[in-house]
């Protein structure tokens, strides 16, 4: 067998796994935002209808709430959460302006095909300060969006609605084939969410964006069917190192 | 819902091209495709108040000079003897019922109408259920065409809390269950409210006199309603996302100036009923919080003409709201009113400050035992948590997407066992897994949650040539790990293949911790390998099944050895995926080295046969052949 003094022996390669490629574009972004000076915060993904919906402005009649969107625990009495928001809501509960939160993690919906999944990954983002205006979220959002693709991405902002912000926007990027992509969602947090969590919403104002991991990185690697990520095929993974 | 762009183009002015108005259209924040110059559109469920064209003219009409040149019937109608109780005010506050009779059916639509059927590839069905598609088409309000001479007792409107058989009028059998709004006529479901009408009512090819209810539901009491009965219905799509509540009884004057232009009536009737006034909502002008908002500075002018231009009734201190916006009440809800109009692309970036949070901790130790693990060859997975079989402890899903998962798991070890077992059958002889989740449990009625690192390994120890005789075993583990990290205590333990349907015999060595086990010593572990920095272009894998070979050589002249070496390692062939020294010995009493290869093949679109197989490693052997000093034992 080899020795140390063989010094024809091949040498040895010792084989590295991999990191997930969604922990690792998600723990990428984290530290993006993090660099920018964001907190991070964690919270529990099985949460209450308070948390998930009454206080981020979701009212009981949305559709999002109905029993074919949304899991519902221990009858009824908890939901696996369906984005990571209440995380948020729980740390401006906690903590007074001017605040910077991140929180990334699993959440769930009643979805499965190519592209859509019963769980999926998110990052949201929620920064409470005096006079934040959609200019600066404008700013930010290029900010994140040219460190994940580049400062030659095209972007462009949509108009679009989410309960918990007002107004709400879209950011779709240009595709090297010309098609947009919509890759994350934000808003100026609605100022319903801020006096749900004891924010005088006369005096501050916030702005909010969520991205869903696996969109990005099927983007990025090239991923056609969001399946592949979890067959934890070593054919798949050992390509991630 | 998909909208001609003829159709559009009738009432706008300036004539614009299908690309000009789609442009607008994203901009106004509202998604759609283009086929064959019909807008195949996706409003946000906000916008119920743009599912019609003259929703989306009024939209529009910010950037074109519109003209909805609807003519409605004015004159005075009698009024409707009808034998209707509302029991259910709250959720129908507004509701017109017009009886109309005509002298024949026009066998020949004007124009407008037939091009709506013609233009969107739509089916005719009846003369008045036709109109009733027309104008919730024009206008977003959809009526129910009862058929007169069916309707023979009282009609109530109310909550219904009995289960009941109802046939819709396109003859799908439903049960009616829980609670559901609906107008019963002698105490017999003949329409579900706000979703579909009854068969037994409907109006046909030969109906002359119609009883047409136009009514506002309380979106609450529709939603979910199409999706629970799976009925694919226009007007619960408009219900759910609110109808304008003040348009009753100038859409059923429209519908009775359409069957005016078609034919001769005979006689009609009119009743509405407004048992609560809508509420107009006003508020203040404040055009500084506006610009506030925007991060703009845009003039009160300006912004009072943009609001204008969109419907709002404006002065120098206050703003109505029409009553068809529902989706307006604060002053954020105008800001994003005037962003749409000015295009969020126009409104320029202002440089943000961050405050500077804390550095958060909660995720090191986890973060160090996954590079401690990926420098050991461990690959990280993420499993569903969704699983079949549960535990006393486990949490139950009341409304599983699949009824033979409805847990969720209370450990890790059985979703790795699986994924071990996944890649054992695709031929993988080296299998070490890790996952890092939390798991959720219930103990008296408490939901308890615990942060778990589980491994499981079986097979090589690894692919190159010092490991790929040894075995993973407990002991290989324990002694791997307790090298780097000494103070922690993984348990790994020794798992039965007894029940496992495979026929491999290696052993599985798997280990669950918590991770609040783990001390803050696990963070002096100091990591070889990081993840790449840049992303990987991923190539689609095969499911084909693997083909290897081995091949041994013997060298004697060590000259050409290094080359030889790269020759094999460097092999490019589109059907061999990946190739090793497995076997490595160097007798330097016979001066003589043997190299063992292995090299195996798959394809992506076929499974691979021998012949392909041999063809490759021809290759190889005959340039091997040409080189002096090595040799291939064993071949002639």
């Amino acid at each position: 067998m080899s020795s140390n003094k063989d010094i024809s022996a091949p040498k040895i390669i010792k084989e590295r796994g991999s990191i997930h490629p969604i922990n690792h574009l998600k723990d990428s972004i984290m530290d993006l935002l993090v660099s920018f000076g964001f907190e991070i915060v964690d919270g529990p993904e099985i949460e209450t209808e308070k948390f998930n919906f009454d206080m981020l402005n979701i009212k009981k009649t949305h559709p999002a709430r109905q029993m074919h969107d949304t899991f519902y625990v221990e009858n009824k009495s908890n939901l696996l959460r369906t984005h990571t928001s209440p995380v948020q809501i729980r740390g401006m509960l906690e903590k007074r302006p001017p605040l910077a939160f991140i929180s990334g993690g699993k959440v769930y919906r009643k979805d499965d095909d190519a592209t859509h999944l019963p769980m999926f990954h998110q990052i949201e983002g929620i920064l409470v300060d005096k006079n934040i205006s959609f200019a600066h979220l404008k700013d930010l959002i290029y900010k994140i969006v040219h460190s994940l693709f580049g400062e030659d991405i095209e972007l462009r902002f949509r108009p679009s609605y989410f309960p918990f912000t007002e107004p709400s926007a879209e950011v779709d990027i240009l595709s090297s084939e010309g098609k947009w992509l919509e890759i994350l969602g934000c808003g100026l947090v609605n100022p319903v969410v801020l006096e749900n969590c004891n924010i005088d919403s006369n005096s501050y104002s916030g702005l909010a964006f969520g991205l869903g991991i696996e969109r990005i990185a099927m983007l990025k690697h090239g991923v056609k069917d969001i399946r592949d990520f979890y067959k934890s095929n070593l054919d798949f993974l050992s390509q991630f190192k | 819902m998909k909208i001609a762009y003829k159709h559009l183009l009738e009432h706008i002015n300036e004539k614009p091209s299908i690309e000009e108005i789609s442009d607008c259209l994203f901009q106004l924040g509202h998604e759609h495709e283009i086929e064959e110059n019909i807008f195949n559109m996706e409003f946000t469920p906000n916008r119920g108040d743009c599912l019609s064209i003259n929703g989306l003219l009024r939209d529009l009409s910010v950037f074109y000079n519109i003209n909805t040149n609807q003519e409605i019937y004015t004159d005075k109608l009698n009024k409707l003897d009808i034998d209707f109780e509302n029991l259910s005010q709250d959720i129908c506050p507004q509701i017109s019922f017009l009886k109309l009779e005509i002298d024949s059916i026009p066998s020949i639509y004007k124009d407008y109408l037939n091009d709506y059927f013609k233009d969107l590839n739509l089916n005719k069905n009846n003369f008045f259920t036709d109109i009733s598609n027309y104008i919730s088409y024009e206008n977003g309000q959809p009526t129910h065409c009862y058929d007169a001479n069916k309707i023979d007792g009282k009609i109530v409107f109310k909550e219904l809390h009995a289960d009941q058989e109802f046939e819709t009028l396109l003859e799908k059998k439903i049960n009616l269950s829980g609670k559901n709004h609906v107008f019963l006529l002698n105490d017999k479901v003949i329409n579900l409210a706000g979703v579909v009408g009854g068969k037994e009512t409907s109006c046909s090819t030969d109906t002359k006199t119609v009883l047409v209810e136009c009514a506002f539901f309380k979106p609450e009491a529709i939603i979910g309603k199409s999706v629970k009965y799976d009925i694919q219905s226009e007007a619960s799509h408009k219900f759910e996302r609110f109808v304008d509540p003040e348009s009753q009884e100038e859409t059923i004057r429209r519908f009775i100036k359409i069957v005016e232009e078609h034919t001769n009536i005979k006689d009609m009737s009119l009743i509405t009923y407004n048992y609560k006034k809508n509420n107009v909502i006003t508020i203040p002008v404040k055009t500084n919080v506006i610009n506030q908002i925007i991060g703009a500075n845009i003039s009160q002018d300006e912004y009072l003409t943009y609001l204008s231009k969109l419907g709002f009734v404006v002065n120098d201190s206050n703003i109505e709201v029409p009553s068809y916006r529902s989706d307006i009440e604060t002053q954020n809800d105008l800001a994003e009113e005037i962003a749409r109009v000015i295009g969020y692309d126009n409104i320029a970036r202002n440089e943000i400050s961050i405050p500077k949070g804390k550095i958060s901790n909660i995720y090191d130790i986890e973060n160090k035992l996954r590079f401690f693990l990926l420098d050991h060859g461990f690959y990280e997975v993420i499993n569903s948590p969704f699983v079949g079989i549960g535990s006393s402890n486990s949490i139950c899903v009341d409304n599983p997407l699949d009824s033979n998962k409805k847990f969720l798991r209370s450990n890790l070890t059985q979703s790795l066992l699986e994924n071990l077992l996944y890649n054992e059958r695709r031929q993988k002889d080296s299998i070490k897994l890790f996952e890092i989740s939390d798991i959720y449990s219930i103990k008296d009625n408490k939901i308890n949650v615990s942060k778990k690192l589980a491994i499981i390994a079986s097979g090589r120890a690894g692919h190159n040539y010092r490991d790929f005789s040894k075995k993973i075993s407990k002991k290989y583990l324990d002694s791997l790990f307790r090298e780097s990290l000494p103070s922690e205590n993984f348990e790994f333990k020794v798992l039965s293949r007894e029940s496992l349907n495979t026929k491999v015999k290696n052993e599985i060595i798997s280990c669950e911790v918590d991770i609040s086990n783990f001390s803050t010593d696990v963070l002096s572990y100091s990591e070889i390998s990081k993840p790449p920095e840049s992303f990987i272009e991923y190539s689609p894998i095969s499911d084909l099944p693997n083909s290897i070979r081995d091949l041994s050589f013997s060298i004697k002249d060590f000259k050409e050895l290094d080359k030889f070496k790269k020759y094999i390692l460097e092999f490019k062939h589109d059907l061999l995926k990946e190739v090793y020294i497995f076997d490595y010995f160097n007798n330097e009493k016979n001066a003589e080295i043997k190299i063992g290869f292995r090299f195996v093949f798959q394809s992506s679109d076929s499974t691979i046969t021998e012949t392909q197989v041999n063809n490759i490693i021809d290759v190889i052997i005959k340039h091997i052949d040409k080189i002096d000093g090595i040799t291939i034992p064993g071949l002639n």
